[in-house]
């Protein structure tokens, strides 16, 4: 299996982003980039998938410079090679900007290599908007099939089988190849690098690919405007009791539910 | 605003078990006030195998009802579903396409996107008109941020977060129309084969009045029954955080919280919960809240109505012995 994995760096999403005190400015200052988290569960996915069915895994991300890290921990641990998309015309691109521009790349590659890409990876979400709209916009954009929320993939005759999570348990879909799919947690964790992979992946090229050698990538005028930013109102505080002994506490606590009439 | 000529307010309903699921009731909210703007009618759309009992529900909510039944369109065929919406906004030419923020409603919305070339709001917890501009509110970060977006092309398109408004007022039954499509066997790439139920029991978290939950303070499994047992007295659901998840004390659909379920109870309960702004964005909504915890300072007391300091293991027995005995009274 050929398999080809869209990767994003968004801010680490353990830390809790406010804003700067007085502005509408993210304060950004002392958060780093990670690679977003269900991203780290494709790679991994994608990763045993290979291991499982053979094939190599190709790795890709959209940004500035910084997002060759992102590119290098994924050919330390699973991908063999790897390319940067950037491009100063890129940097404001919306959801369908970007599936725009990967699946231009997405196209040169596989020009490249005279053949295309059976499976496509990429998280459910970006832990930053989390609007989960990029792995099916770029399945459209490349006339692909898409199956979302996977946790599980199998390889079958004529593509691909997947475990796709639902609120009950799960869908088994089936789906011709090539198409994308996107990831949820599965039941493991994302392996970690050696010290070894870290220095092999340190010495591998990650060739740029930018707006000049990619036909038909463009970030288009963006669909959505942010008008405002803010932050939620905080829930007023309200009695916090603490009697002499623990019962004291939860006797009154039921009283005031009674009196608040929400028993 | 110019409208271009467009009226109505298409919301898509979805359908699970055989019935309408509730954020897609939802949905119908904010429809009404978008169809207040452009002076069209709101449609409800189902599609779905069998599509009775959610038209039934879908009609005292809208003006008019668009059923689509074809086995084309049972649960997981995504493929056919996105294609059936397509066909459906071509006929309709609506002014703005609603549903619910779900897995399904997630995909729908994205993939019409690309294929009308349509900017959306994903998730929006609030609907705002200020003079001619249309605001959505959705959350970023998790929570901790909100923007209020503006969609530049029409139809407006957008997800709304479950629990986030209500459902309009029950009316006279709307006009039912039936419609059929086609889907081209070329559109179908992927195919639901088989649906396992691993969950015997339906957890209703976000039509829950009462939600006890218990968190990483309950300590282990046996004593997360408890919980249950609160839980059951008050007619509640339990509902659970990430840590209690990952110890494997309930299972995932109880969950609460960012990646869980988004849920507006009338009374919360957090049993050991000590707040992380991941679990508190999904229950800050909630009409009543009371938190237990023996840490102080625990940020759940920040959102909390009323909050006990103490030992869950000691605090819980004594609500159940006093909430039995007011019950009995």
């Amino acid at each position: 299996m050929d398999i080809l994995l869209c990767l994003k760096q968004v801010p680490d999403d353990s830390v809790e982003i406010y804003l700067k005190p007085g502005t509408e400015e993210v304060d950004l200052d002392n958060v780093t980039n990670v690679v977003n988290a269900f991203d780290t569960y494709a790679l991994e996915m994608a990763t045993r998938f290979k291991e499982a069915v053979g094939g190599e895994i190709t790795a890709v991300s959209v940004g500035p410079e910084e997002a060759r890290n992102a590119i290098k921990n994924s050919l330390a641990v699973g991908a063999d090679k790897g390319y940067l998309i950037s491009d100063p015309a890129f940097e404001n691109a919306d959801t369908l900007g970007r599936s725009e521009i990967i699946a231009a790349a997405i196209k040169q590659l596989e020009d490249e290599r005279g053949k295309p890409f059976d499976v496509i990876f990429c998280g459910r979400e970006a832990t930053d908007r989390a609007t989960g709209q990029f792995g099916p916009q770029l399945a459209e954009t490349l006339g692909t099939g898409i199956i979302c929320d996977l946790v599980d993939i199998e390889q079958t005759d004529e593509g691909i089988r997947g475990k796709q999570e639902t609120e009950e348990g799960y869908h088994l879909v089936e789906s011709v190849t090539p198409c994308v799919v996107t990831v949820n947690k599965p039941p493991y964790d994302p392996r970690y690098p050696t010290i070894k992979s870290k220095m092999a992946a340190r010495k591998m090229k990650i060739p740029v690919l930018s707006a000049a050698e990619l036909e038909g990538a463009e970030a288009g005028e963006p669909n959505v405007e942010i008008i405002k930013v803010y932050e939620p109102a905080k829930r007023e505080a309200g009695i916090k009791i603490q009697e002499e002994t623990v019962e004291d506490s939860a006797v009154k606590a039921v009283e005031m539910m009674a009196e608040a009439k929400v028993l | 605003m110019n409208w271009d000529n467009r009226e109505d307010v298409l919301v898509f309903v979805e359908q699970k078990e055989g019935g309408a699921v509730k954020v897609g009731l939802e949905a119908l909210g904010p429809a009404q006030v978008l169809a207040g703007l452009t002076g069209g009618k709101v449609i409800g759309l189902v599609m779905g195998e069998d599509n009775a009992a959610a038209v039934d529900k879908v009609s005292v909510l809208c003006d008019e009802v668009i059923s689509v039944e074809d086995e084309n369109f049972k649960d997981g065929n995504n493929d056919a579903l996105t294609y059936g919406l397509e066909k459906i906004v071509e006929k309709v030419n609506p002014a703005a396409i609603l549903a619910g923020n779900t897995p399904l409603g997630r995909e729908l919305t994205a993939r019409l996107g690309k294929r009308l070339g349509l900017g959306s709001a994903q998730d929006v917890i609030d609907l705002k008109t200020e003079g001619d501009q249309i605001l959505w509110t959705v959350p970023v970060y998790g929570g901790t941020v909100l923007n209020d977006i503006e969609l530049k092309t029409l139809p407006l398109m957008a997800t709304v977060r479950s629990g986030a408004f209500s459902k309009p007022e029950e009316k006279q039954k709307a006009e039912i129309v039936t419609e059929t499509v086609e889907v081209p066997e070329e559109e179908i790439r992927s195919k639901v084969v088989d649906s396992v139920k691993e969950i015997s029991e339906a957890v209703n978290l976000e039509e829950a009045k009462v939600i006890v939950t218990g968190g990483r303070g309950m300590g282990s499994k046996e004593n997360y029954h408890l919980v249950e047992e609160l839980a059951d007295l008050l007619g509640g659901v339990v509902g659970a955080t990430r840590p209690a998840i990952e110890d494997e004390w309930v299972s995932r659909d109880h969950q609460v919280g960012q990646s869980g379920k988004i849920v507006s109870p009338a009374l919360y309960i957090a049993c050991g919960v000590s707040g992380a702004t991941q679990h508190v964005t999904g229950m800050t909504n909630s009409g009543y809240i009371v938190a237990i915890n023996k840490d102080e300072d625990a940020p759940i007391f920040d959102v909390a109505d009323v909050g006990i300091v103490g030992d869950v293991m000691k605090v819980i027995p004594v609500m159940i012995e006093e909430i039995k005995k007011r019950k009995e009274e």
